[in-house]
């Protein structure tokens, strides 16, 4: 058959089934990528943030004789070539070029004493590859080659070294200094010279803390904290520094580039990096020195995954929801299409065409309307940023698949005899026994899988999908599908009943012909109620996760207007914080570390007058408790951890008695999560404030302007808020959800207009017939819009209860605390009012949409309608 | 005098000549049941039909006397739920669907009543008539042309559907039904929707097709222009034929009717409502073998001898 003319003829329809496939395809497969591309730059996020040590691969030798010794700079260069050839694929491409980034080598004593300082002070030493890249020489010179002298009837080595700026000042070393260092195996150090790091802030400095920092201890019994340090010596150096002396360890950093990372390929990676460790292990060169692989980028990428888990799977369901309706909405367009090429084909398969010929060119027309849009769609989504993914290619393919294949099976079916009429219209087909113990066992197995789901929560913590989670809203969806359809003509028969009984006719026949359940109301019902369920599932969703991140705001801010300070605020600066314009109230308060009773324990305390920071919170989704009434001495709230002491001995400025007063979960914008303490603001007797919680809408920069502090920082609300939502997996989510119920509202809507144009001939030769017996214009109009109504208000209703239902079915399962600032999205409120609009939004454009169908088919002839596809 | 067995054993083995012999259209106790859930419909009831090859027959009945189910079984859209139905040797129940398809390519062509549902809308008249050449794979150069030149609509080869009068239209339909040169034409009221001038010129297109063609046709119709015409109508009543009318022409050239009932081969006579109505027969009647008729008599009522 030619399908060009046939082409020409139902250019409308094909239209409109080639914008539909376009928009599907382009949203199946932006969609995903965007969600993607969001979830790598959060991974990126979070490892560029966890720190160099934790995220490069660093791989140690420690060294015990002299033969594993490496005595110059050139044996480094070769085992570092050497480790690199063992990284696996998967690594490959992450790890930077040597020389590049943090990546280098370096040889490093640890536990070095320095004798005579019993055991209080350490110099180590150590050899960095890059030593003249990274620091800068501010006193003395440079380290050059190590010397001998004489100590002890012995000659040992002299280490010219140069020590941080930072060990001058807190250890006493000065330029010229000559110290001994090693208890079995003395050497000397002679300090050279004195460096500060030439970009303290670079990632690098992460691998060598103890370089750039003097480390403090406290030893228990001690009164003075013990003090290490590591200086630094020359490339000369290493040919006297060995593994048989002292605790030596040699490390090569293979450094990783965050930004090569995917949310996708972190499995791969952490048995690439497991691969790698085995490797290196079994490259020790000896015995006695050993060969291991340092990093914490497994524990990194599993932290990330069981935060990202539950987060993709709700961000899939929404996304395999707009996949479910904008394929049924497809398939409702292409059923309207084959539609409008029956009479033709009918005529085809009469005139002596097979099937294969009238079924192959309907399907041919379809793929002529559906193919090049979806790959118009699937060509656009390259324009989306992110990752391309398998479903990126699979959507449009999928899509295409679909219409063709229902486009082929329902031409073949219908045209599988060539007779023209078919009396189906007279009996509505009744259910077969089958059917119905299909559809129950479907609804049972769905409430048994949310029942499960429920009370199992979710097991694979970390390990990618819970295809459970997927699937229980899937059949939740269709059960109620199933339900919706098999009972709605119920309740309008009683409707029906009573409509017999009045006098106007028109609600009786609009509800009649409402409650004949034909096959055509089946597929806008799938369609109209997964798009409602979803899209208002996403519309609570995205509000639950807008309220939490309000409230993750006012927790992390603890006042609209937070000033903490590392020093005492004088009271002539709280009187000045007060005195800018905006501020209507500021609570002092005093925060400090306090000892519990004579030990060394410790927790953290703030004394505040409570009553004034729960008027500063006046109107915050959080609150803290008023303090209880004290029988006698001080009151305390304390936190969980501090919980059942019953009367505690504080030292802060003085010794106090405390009694437990209560217990409070957390100290909004202060603590939580660790022992705290909250006192009454006058537990001191000389305040020494160092906090502000400020009300009003000052301006941060002239709150922190008027304190006078040097060291005080401000946090607000509103940053804090702006922080959580400016994060790169919130936004898009966000988005996502936001795009994702717009798209759903608008196929909604097609496929109501749709279901009216594929029933518009029959029911406009039933409205003339109708008219021929006396039904005026007004009432045709009635007539129609109670005819659909019904069925979407039935489907609005349902679908409105399934998208609220579903996250509470769901409950637990869904954790969304990685959209919004690590507090767990739980509680959703049912907010009722976007679901409403949207609800009433679609009933509206339906009834709307009726309106129009009525008005357009009045313009008919009544003669010419009567005889359209007339039945002989 | 008894036959021996082997006497018997040959006039089994005999084969009888089928009902109808080589009538070109036999239909045998042709019954169609429509069922749908609860509703049973029967459209044809036993039908017998015989039609010879090259015939114009027309079958005239009341609506839903089952004209158009016999119609649609005989194009092979339908299947006939017991009976025989052959057409052209071709026996219609049992046929493969690829049979069918090929019956339908080779052996018939049909025309329906509305106009436009016999041709497509976007197609000219001559595309339409390509259209069932193309479906069969074997296109002929210049057949279309030939076929609405031959009925007359040569110069509408151009035009589409839309710009062609109702006749114009139907006599493109009957192009495209002959276009695979079947052996049978089946008109479903051909003449239904057009005026009496206008519905000569479409008969007189059937029966050009009849005699030159040599194509047997049978034509539905209400029409009495079309079955007046006719060498033979047949009327069917509840589904069974019931009446026949046969024209001739008489010596002097004068059409002479002459209208018979159908007796079938068990002997059932269907006899004329009105004639029944007249006599007031019900139920039964009575019956007298005279030396060269039948008579039909209504029953008398005779209390005292029938019990």
């Amino acid at each position: 058959m030619r399908i060009l003319p046939l082409a020409r003829a139902h250019l409308g329809t094909m239209a409109v089934l080639a914008v539909l496939t376009l928009s599907a395809c382009l949203l199946v497969a932006g969609l995903p990528r965007l969600v993607q591309g969001s979830f790598d730059a959060a991974l990126r996020e979070s490892l560029r943030g966890a720190g160099a040590s934790q995220v490069d691969l660093t791989v140690r030798v420690a060294t015990n004789s002299r033969e594993d010794d490496l005595i110059e700079r050139a044996q480094f260069d070769s085992r570092d070539a050497e480790y690199r050839a063992l990284l696996p694929g998967p690594l490959r491409p992450l790890v930077v070029p040597a020389g590049a980034s943090t990546g280098h080598a370096s040889a490093k004593t640890y536990d070095t004493p320095v004798r005579g300082s019993g055991g209080m002070t350490f110099v180590n030493l150590a050899w960095l590859s890059d030593t003249d890249r990274r620091v800068r020489w501010i006193d003395g010179r440079a380290p050059g080659s190590p010397s001998t002298m004489a100590y002890e009837k012995a000659t040992i080595p002299v280490f010219e070294v140069g020590i941080v700026d930072e060990a001058r000042a807190k250890m006493g070393l000065r330029l010229g200094d000559v110290e001994i260092i090693g208890e079995s195996h003395p050497a000397a150090v002679k300090i050279v010279g004195v460096f500060a790091a030439t970009d303290p802030a670079d990632r690098y400095w992460s691998h060598h803390g103890d370089v750039l920092h003097v480390t403090e201890t406290q030893p228990p019994g001690k009164l003075d904290p013990e003090r290490r340090t590591t200086a630094l010596i020359s490339d000369s150096g290493l040919a006297v520094l060995s593994g048989a002396d002292r605790n030596l360890r040699y490390g090569w950093v293979l450094p990783v580039d965050p930004e090569g990372f995917t949310s996708l390929g972190t499995s791969e990676v952490a048995t690439a990096i497991t691969v790698f460790d085995r490797g290196v292990a079994l490259r020790s060169a000896s015995v006695l020195s050993q060969t291991w692989l340092e990093t914490y980028l497994p524990e990194l990428l599993t932290v990330f995954v069981a935060a990202m888990a539950t987060a993709r799977t709700v961000m899939f369901l929404v996304l395999g929801g707009l996949l479910m309706v904008a394929l049924g909405v497809i398939v409702l367009a292409v059923h309207l299409l084959a539609d409008r090429m029956d009479h033709p084909l009918a005529l085809a398969r009469a005139r002596g065409g097979s099937l294969r010929q009238v079924a192959g060119a309907g399907t041919a027309l379809v793929t002529l309307a559906v193919a090049p849009a979806a790959l118009a769609g699937y060509a656009l989504s390259f324009l989306v940023p992110g990752p391309v993914t398998w479903i990126v290619h699979a959507g449009p393919a999928l899509v295409v698949v679909t219409a063709a294949g229902f486009a082929a099976a329902r031409l073949a079916l219908t045209h599988r005899a060539p007779l023209h009429e078919r009396r189906d219209d007279v009996v509505s087909t009744r259910p077969s026994a089958r059917r119905i113990t299909l559809e129950v066992l479907v609804v049972v197995l769905a409430l048994a899988g949310a029942y499960l789901l429920r009370s199992r929560g979710l097991t694979a913590q970390g390990a990618g999908d819970d295809p459970f989670l997927l699937f229980v809203p899937i059949a939740l969806t269709v059960a109620a599908a199933l339900i919706t359809i098999r009972c709605y003509p119920y309740p309008l028969r009683l409707f029906v009943r009573l409509a017999a009984r009045r006098r106007p006719a028109v609600p009786f026949l609009g509800l009649t012909r409402a409650s004949r359940a034909r096959s055509g109301s089946v597929l806008p019902v799938l369609i109209l109620l997964p798009a409602l369920g979803v899209s208002v599932f996403a519309s609570v969703i995205s509000g639950g996760i807008a309220d939490t991140q309000r409230l993750a705001s006012w927790q992390n801010a603890g006042a609209p207007i937070r000033l903490t300070s590392a020093v005492e605020l004088p009271a002539e600066a709280v009187e000045r914080v007060r005195r800018v314009p905006g501020v209507e109230l500021v609570v002092p308060a005093q925060t400090a570390q306090v000892q519990l009773g004579y030990g060394g324990e410790r927790a953290d305390a703030i004394a505040v007058d409570l009553d004034g920071w729960r008027q500063v919170l006046a109107g915050a989704p959080i609150s803290v408790p008023a303090m209880p009434d004290a029988p006698s001495g001080v009151t305390a709230l304390v936190s969980p951890e501090l919980r059942g002491r019953g009367t505690m001995d504080v030292g802060w400025l003085k010794r106090t008695k405390v009694t437990e007063g209560g217990v409070i979960s957390s100290a909004p914008g202060f603590f939580s999560g660790k022992p705290f303490l909250v006192l009454p603001f006058e537990v001191n007797e000389r305040p020494s404030v160092n906090a502000l919680l400020i009300k009003g809408d000052a301006d941060p920069a002239a709150v922190l302007k008027a304190s006078g502090s040097p060291r005080a920082t401000v946090a607000t609300q509103a940053g804090e808020l702006a922080a959580i939502e400016g994060g790169p997996l919130t936004t898009t989510v966000r988005n996502v959800l936001l795009i994702t119920t717009i798209a759903l509202a608008a196929y909604a809507l097609v496929a109501v207009i749709v279901t009216l144009v594929i029933g518009a001939a029959e029911r406009a030769r039933a409205l003339s017939f109708l008219r021929t017996l006396g039904l005026s214009d007004r009432q045709a109009q009635r007539l129609t819009v109670l005819e659909v109504l019904p069925m979407i208000l039935i489907t609005a209703v349902v679908g409105l209860a399934l998208g609220l239902g579903l996250p509470a079915a769901l409950g637990p399962s869904v954790d969304l605390s990685s959209y919004a600032g690590g507090v767990a999205v739980g509680d959703f409120d049912l907010d009722l009012v976007t679901p409403a609009f949207l609800a009433a939004g679609l009933a509206f454009a339906a009834v709307l949409g009726a309106y129009v169908h009525t008005a357009i088919s009045r313009r008919r002839a009544l003669g010419a309608t009567l005889r359209v596809g007339e039945l002989t | 005098m008894n036959p021996t067995l082997s006497e018997l054993e040959a006039q089994a083995s005999v084969e009888r000549a089928a009902f109808g012999g080589d009538a070109h259209i036999v239909c045998d106790n042709l019954v169609r049941i429509y069922k749908t859930e609860g509703v049973e419909v029967v459209a044809l009831q036993g039908l017998d039909l015989l039609i010879q090859r090259g015939e114009l027959v027309a079958i005239v009945g009341a609506s839903g006397s089952g004209k158009s189910t016999l119609l649609n079984v005989l194009s092979g859209l339908d299947v006939p739920t017991a009976g025989v139905a052959k057409v052209a040797g071709m026996d219609l129940l049992a046929m493969t669907a690829k049979d069918r398809l090929r019956y339908r390519r080779e052996v018939v062509g049909f025309i329906w009543q509305q106009t436009a549902r016999n041709l497509l809308p976007y197609l000219t008249a001559r595309e339409n008539v390509e259209l069932p050449m193309k479906l069969a794979g074997k296109a002929r150069r210049g057949r279309a042309l030939e076929l609405l030149d031959l009925l007359g609509v040569g110069h509408s080869a151009g035009h589409g559907p839309a710009e062609l009068s109702g006749g114009e239209q139907q006599r493109v339909a009957i192009a495209v039904a002959l276009a695979n040169s079947p052996q049978l034409i089946l008109a479903d009221e051909p003449t239904g929707e057009l005026d009496s001038e206008t519905s000569a010129q479409v008969f007189d297109a059937l029966r050009k097709a009849n005699r030159e063609l040599g194509v047997t046709v049978v034509i539905v119709t209400h029409d009495p222009l079309v079955s007046e015409q006719v060498d033979r109508t047949i009327g069917i009543r509840d589904g069974r034929t019931s009446s026949e009318t046969l024209r001739r022409e008489d010596a002097e050239g004068r059409v002479v009717a002459q209208e018979y009932a159908v007796l079938d081969r068990v002997g059932r006579l269907q006899l004329p409502r009105d004639f029944t109505n007249a006599l007031e027969m019900e139920r039964r009647v009575r019956l007298e073998l005279e030396s060269d008729h039948i008579g039909v008599w209504p029953a008398r009522e005779e209390p005292s001898s029938e019990q």
